[in-house]
C-alpha cells in the first residue's frame, strides 16, 4: 500500500504565553525589515545606513531637531486617534472602513468653523469649536451608516467604503471650485487654492524651551486612557463586547442592540472626526489630501494590535516611525521614496499575521510508525 | 482455524490536540455484517476517532487496516475510495440542492453537464437499497429524518462497505428511530460493517452486536452486547457505579405561575409556528414539552422571554399580562429562559467572554455608577463553579474554551443564581453525557423543590417521562395534549408528536391546558 503521507501536519498549540507572543511579533518585524533590506540592497542602497536614518528619523545632526519631533507628532496623533476609534467599532464587529470619509468630514467642518468664526473668537475657544465641529461632522457621517444598518440591516462595509469617496470628492469640489461664495479658498490667488486659517484657528502648542508641544498629543494620550477604561471597565464597554460577540445573546440579556450600535459608532466616527479637526488645526490649512491615508492605515494598526489599546499605541508608533523615517531617509536616496514605507508596512502586516498563526499552531513532523 | 478478517481495524491509534490527548492507544475492529456501537461520554474521543476513519483528521500514531491491508487515509476522498462512509451528526448537505444533486455533487464520474437521467439513476439506486426518496426534492424542504436517509443513500451510492453513523438518533422520534434501525439491520444482513455512535444505552442494547467503550480518550474494552447490561456499560463509561434512576420528587404544587392562553406566534418566515396554544406551569412542577425538532419550541421560548412578538393571545405571569413587555422587564419578573441551540453557544452566552463576564450578563446594569461590578461577578462565578462542579482553569477563561457540559452548567448556573420563579429551559442536556446530564436534572429538581415552575423542552422521551410531572406534546405548533408523565408511554408520546394522536378533546368538559385556579380569573381580568 502506498504510504504517501504529508511531511507535516498542523497542531494547535496550547495557550501561548504572552512573552512568547511578544517574541514572535518582534521576530516578525525583524524578519520584515530583513526582507526590506534585501529589496534595498537590490536597488543599491546600503540597508544598514538606510535603516539607521529611518529609525533616527534624521533627528540627530539636524539643524532643527525639535522641528522634526513636532512634525513626527503631527503624523502620529491622527493615526493614534483613528486607530483607537476604529478598534472601538471593530470590537463590536462593526466593520467601519469609512475612517477616510469620517476624517475628511471632521476636517471639513473644522475648517468651516475656522473660516467662518476664526476672526471673531479667541484661540482657545476657536480650537474648542473646531474640535466640536469636527467630532460632530465625523460622528454624524458615521452614524448615518449605523442607523441604516440598525433599521434595514444594510451592509456597513459597503456603505462606509462608498461614503469615503463621496467625502473625498465633496472636499475636492471645494478645493477646485473658484467662485465668490467659496470662502475656503484664498481670495488672493488666481488659481483655486485653500486659504490659510486665521491665526486663532491654529492648534495650541505649549512651548517647552525650543520645542512646541502640540496640545493634541496630550489629548490623544488622555483619550487612550479613557478609551481603555471605557472598553474594559464600564457597562457601555461591556455592552460593546457582548454585542460584538453575539448580538442574539445581547438581545436575550435585555440590551437594546440598535441603541448600542448607534451610540458606539457615533463615538467611533466622532473620534475620527476629532482627529481630522486636530489635523487641519495643526496644519493651519485644509488640503485635498488631508487624510494622509490614516483611515486605511488605522485599520492596519488596529488589527496589528489585535484591538488592544496598549498594542495600538505601540503599533501606531511603529508605523509612524516607518512613514516619517522613510520620508526623511528618502531625501538622501533618490531611488527610494515614501512608498517604500507602504511596502514595508504591507510586509510587516503579512509576516505578523503569519507569526500569529505560529503562536497558535505548530507544525509537527508526521511520525512514520509508532505502535505495532 | 482462520479468524474472520476484520472489515476495519484500528491499532494503537493516538491523536492529540495541543497537550490534550483526544485518543490514546485505541484499538477497534469491526467485521463485515456486524454492528459495533461506540460508547463514551462527551469528550471521550468517539468523534475524533471516527473522523480519522473518514479522513478528516490524521492519527499521530497507530495504524488502520481495511480488509487486512494497512492504509493511509489522508482525506475524505481516500476514505471514499476505501469504502468508508460517514453520516455526520450535523448533516453535510447543500440546502438549496435537490436530493439527487447532493449525491451527484461528489461523484467524479458525473462529468461537467447535469443530465436529466441523474434523477432516474439515483431513484433506482435508492430503490435497490430499499429506500424511497424523491430525487428532485430540495434539501431545505426535507424533514430531519429525510435528510438522514439522504445521507445514508449518499454513502451507499459511493459503494461504502463500512458505514459510520455519528449520533444518528439524536434528532429522530421513536418511530423514526425504529425505522432507522430496520434499515441498519438490513444493511448488516447485506454484509456492511456498521459503527454507530450513541449516548443512549437502550439503543445500544437493541441494535448492536458488540460495544466498544472509550473513556477520556482511553480505550476501555469491547464487550458482546448479549452479555452486558445498562448498568455495566455505564460503569465502563463513567468508571464508577452510577445511579441510573432519575428522581421525580413530589412537591406541593402552588398556583399557576405562568399561564399561556390562545398564544399564536409566527416564525422568521412568517408562517405560524405556535398555533393557539394553551398551557400553564405551577410552582413546584416540571412541565415537559415534547415535539419533533422545529415544531415551535424555539418560538415559544423566545416569546415567553419577550424576544419574539406574538400575534395574539395572552401570557399571564402571577396575574400580570406580560405580552409586549421588553425582555428586561420579563427578566425582572423572575422568568428565566435558557435555550441551548445546536451549536450550544448561540443564545444566552457570549462565547469569547470570561465565565465572570457571562455571570454578569443579565445584571451588569444593576451596579451603581458607570462601571461593571466584576468583583461580585467573580464571586458568583466562583460559587457557581463550586456548586455545579464546573471544570474550568479559572473564572477568567473564555466560555468558548470549556467543554459542552461545562458551558451548559455555566448557563444554567447563572439562571438559577438570579433566583427566578419560572425557568424555561430548552435542551439543557443537549449532547451531554450521562454524568453531566444527571447533574443538570439534579439542579432542576432542586429548583422544583424550592417552588420554581419549570418548562422543560426536551428531546429524549425516556428522560422526560422520568423527570417531568406532566408532558405537553406539540405537533406543527399545535398542542396535541398534556399527559401525566407517570401514566404515559413513549409510544403514546411518539404518536402525538407525529400528529397521529390528538388528546386535546379527550375530556370534552375539561379542555386540556386551561388552569382553573389561575389568579387572573379571580381578578376578573379575563374578557371574552
Amino acid at each position: 500500500m502506498k504510504n504517501r503521507q504529508p511531511l507535516f501536519h498542523v497542531v494547535k498549540r496550547e495557550g501561548a504565553s504572552p512573552a512568547r507572543q511578544l517574541l514572535a511579533y518582534v521576530a516578525a518585524v525583524a524578519l520584515a525589515l530583513a526582507v526590506g533590506a534585501v529589496l534595498l540592497a537590490v536597488q543599491g542602497v546600503e540597508p544598514v545606513t538606510f535603516y539607521r536614518q529611518l529609525i533616527t528619523m534624521g533627528i540627530p545632526g539636524s539643524r532643527y531637531p525639535w522641528r522634526a519631533v513636532e512634525n513626527f507628532i503631527k503624523l502620529f496623533v491622527p493615526l493614534l486617534i483613528v486607530s483607537m476609534a476604529l478598534s472601538l467599532a471593530f470590537k463590536m464587529r462593526f466593520w467601519n472602513i469609512g475612517g477616510e470619509g469620517q476624517f475628511i468630514m471632521g476636517a471639513f467642518w473644522a475648517g468651516f468653523a475656522a473660516m467662518k468664526l476664526g476672526e471673531s473668537l479667541p484661540r482657545p475657544a476657536m480650537v474648542l469649536v473646531m474640535a466640536l465641529c469636527g467630532a460632530l461632522g465625523g460622528g454624524l457621517y458615521g452614524v448615518f451608516v449605523a442607523a441604516l444598518k440598525v433599521k434595514w440591516g444594510t451592509n456597513e462595509t459597503l456603505l462606509t467604503l462608498m461614503l469615503n469617496y463621496i467625502a473625498l470628492y465633496f472636499l475636492q469640489y471645494f478645493a477646485e471650485t473658484k467662485t465668490d461664495w467659496n470662502f475656503f479658498l484664498d481670495p488672493g490667488s488666481a488659481r483655486p487654492k485653500f486659504a490659510k486659517f486665521p491665526a486663532s484657528a491654529q492648534m495650541i502648542t505649549i512651548p517647552i524651551g525650543p520645542f512646541n508641544l502640540n496640545l493634541s498629543l496630550l489629548i490623544a494620550a488622555a483619550l487612550c486612557v479613557l478609551l481603555y477604561i471605557y472598553l474594559n471597565y464600564t457597562k457601555r464597554g461591556y455592552e460593546i463586547a457582548v454585542v460584538g460577540d453575539s448580538p442574539n445573546t445581547a438581545r436575550y440579556a435585555g440590551m437594546k442592540v440598535g441603541k448600542i450600535v448607534i451610540r458606539t459608532i457615533f463615538l467611533s466616527a466622532a473620534l475620527i472626526g476629532l482627529a481630522g479637526a486636530f489635523q487641519v488645526s495643526s496644519a493651519g490649512i485644509l488640503s485635498a489630501s488631508v487624510t494622509n491615508d490614516v483611515g486605511w492605515t488605522g485599520i492596519v494598526v488596529a488589527w496589528l494590535a489585535k484591538l488592544n489599546t496598549a498594542g495600538i499605541v505601540v503599533a501606531s508608533l511603529l508605523i509612524t516611525v516607518l512613514q516619517f523615517g522613510c520620508q526623511t531617509a528618502s531625501t538622501t536616496y533618490p531611488s527610494i521614496d515614501a512608498n517604500f514605507a507602504n511596502l514595508l508596512q504591507g510586509v510587516i502586516l503579512f509576516i505578523v499575521l503569519a507569526a500569529d498563526f505560529f503562536t497558535r499552531f505548530q507544525l509537527v513532523r508526521t511520525r512514520k510508525e509508532a505502535a505495532k | 482455524m482462520e479468524e474472520q478478517q476484520y472489515a476495519i481495524e484500528m491499532r494503537g491509534i493516538c491523536k492529540s490536540f495541543g497537550s490534550v490527548a483526544a485518543n490514546n492507544n485505541i484499538n477497534l475492529n469491526v467485521k463485515s455484517g456486524e454492528i459495533l456501537a461506540l460508547l463514551g461520554e462527551n469528550g471521550s474521543g468517539k468523534t475524533t476517532l471516527m473522523n480519522m476513519l473518514s479522513g478528516i483528521y490524521k492519527p499521530d500514531s497507530g495504524i488502520i487496516l481495511v480488509d487486512g491491508q494497512e492504509v493511509a487515509i489522508n482525506s475524505p476522498e481516500d476514505a471514499k475510495k476505501l469504502g468508508i462512509g460517514m453520516v455526520h451528526q450535523h448533516f453535510k448537505l447543500v440546502d438549496v440542492f435537490s436530493a439527487a444533486d447532493n449525491i451527484w455533487l461528489g461523484d467524479d464520474k458525473s462529468g461537467l453537464v447535469l443530465k436529466k437521467e441523474r434523477y432516474g439513476v439515483i431513484r433506482d439506486m435508492a430503490r435497490k437499497f430499499g429506500f424511497d426518496i424523491d430525487p428532485r426534492k430540495k434539501v431545505y424542504n426535507m424533514a430531519v429524518s429525510e435528510k438522514q436517509t439522504l445521507e445514508i443513500v449518499k454513502v451507499l451510492y459511493y459503494g461504502a462497505k463500512i458505514i459510520i453513523l455519528d449520533e444518528p438518533t439524536a434528532v429522530l422520534t421513536v418511530q423514526e428511530t425504529a425505522r432507522l434501525f430496520d434499515v441498519l439491520r438490513r444493511m448488516k444482513a447485506e454484509g456492511h460493517a456498521i459503527i454507530i455512535i450513541t449516548h443512549k444505552l437502550n439503543e445500544v442494547l437493541e441494535i448492536s452486536d458488540r460495544v466498544a467503550i472509550l473513556r477520556k480518550g482511553e480505550y476501555i474494552t469491547t464487550v458482546d452486547t448479549s452479555s452486558t447490561n445498562e448498568q455495566q456499560l455505564t460503569e465502563f463509561m463513567v468508571g464508577r457505579k452510577v445511579e441510573l434512576n432519575i428522581d421525580r420528587p413530589v412537591v406541593d404544587k402552588t398556583r399557576p405561575l405562568l399561564e399561556i392562553r390562545d398564544l399564536t406566534i409566527k416564525n422568521d418566515e412568517g408562517a405560524v409556528a405556535i398555533d393557539k396554544v394553551n398551557f400553564y406551569i405551577r410552582g413546584g412542577e416540571i412541565l415537559g414539552v415534547a415535539g419533533i425538532a422545529g415544531c415551535g419550541q424555539k418560538e415559544l421560548c423566545e416569546a415567553i422571554a419577550g424576544l419574539r412578538p406574538i400575534e395574539s393571545g395572552m401570557m399571564i405571569h402571577k396575574g400580570d399580562n406580560i405580552v409586549g413587555l421588553p425582555p428586561k422587564a420579563i427578566l425582572e419578573k423572575g422568568i428565566s429562559m435558557s435555550f441551548i441551540p445546536e451549536d450550544r453557544l448561540g443564545m444566552g452566552l457570549a462565547p469569547s467572554m470570561s465565565v465572570t463576564d457571562n455571570m454578569l450578563l443579565k445584571k451588569y446594569d444593576q451596579a451603581r455608577g458607570p462601571f461593571v461590578d466584576r468583583k461580585t461577578g467573580r464571586a458568583e462565578a466562583r460559587q457557581v463553579i463550586q456548586e455545579l462542579e464546573i471544570v474550568t482553569p479559572s473564572t477568567e477563561t473564555p466560555v468558548r474554551r470549556l467543554s459542552g457540559g461545562n458551558v451548559q452548567k455555566v448557563l444554567l448556573g447563572r439562571e438559577i443564581k438570579a433566583g427566578p420563579n419560572v425557568i424555561v429551559t430548552a435542551y439543557p442536556v443537549r449532547g451531554l453525557d450521562i454524568n453531566s446530564s444527571y447533574a443538570i436534572y439534579d439542579i432542576l429538581n432542586r429548583q422544583k423543590k424550592d417552588g420554581v415552575g419549570i418548562l422543560f423542552v426536551g428531546e429524549d422521551l425516556d428522560v422526560m417521562i422520568d423527570l417531568c410531572d406532566k408532558i405537553m406534546v406539540l405537533c406543527h405548533g399545535r398542542v396535541m395534549g398534556v399527559v401525566h408523565a407517570h401514566k404515559t408511554s413513549k409510544e403514546e408520546l411518539g404518536l402525538m408528536m407525529t400528529g397521529a394522536l390528538d388528546l386535546t378533546n379527550k375530556y370534552e368538559d375539561k379542555p386540556a391546558g386551561i388552569a382553573r385556579d389561575s389568579r387572573i380569573e379571580e381578578t376578573g381580568e379575563v374578557e371574552k
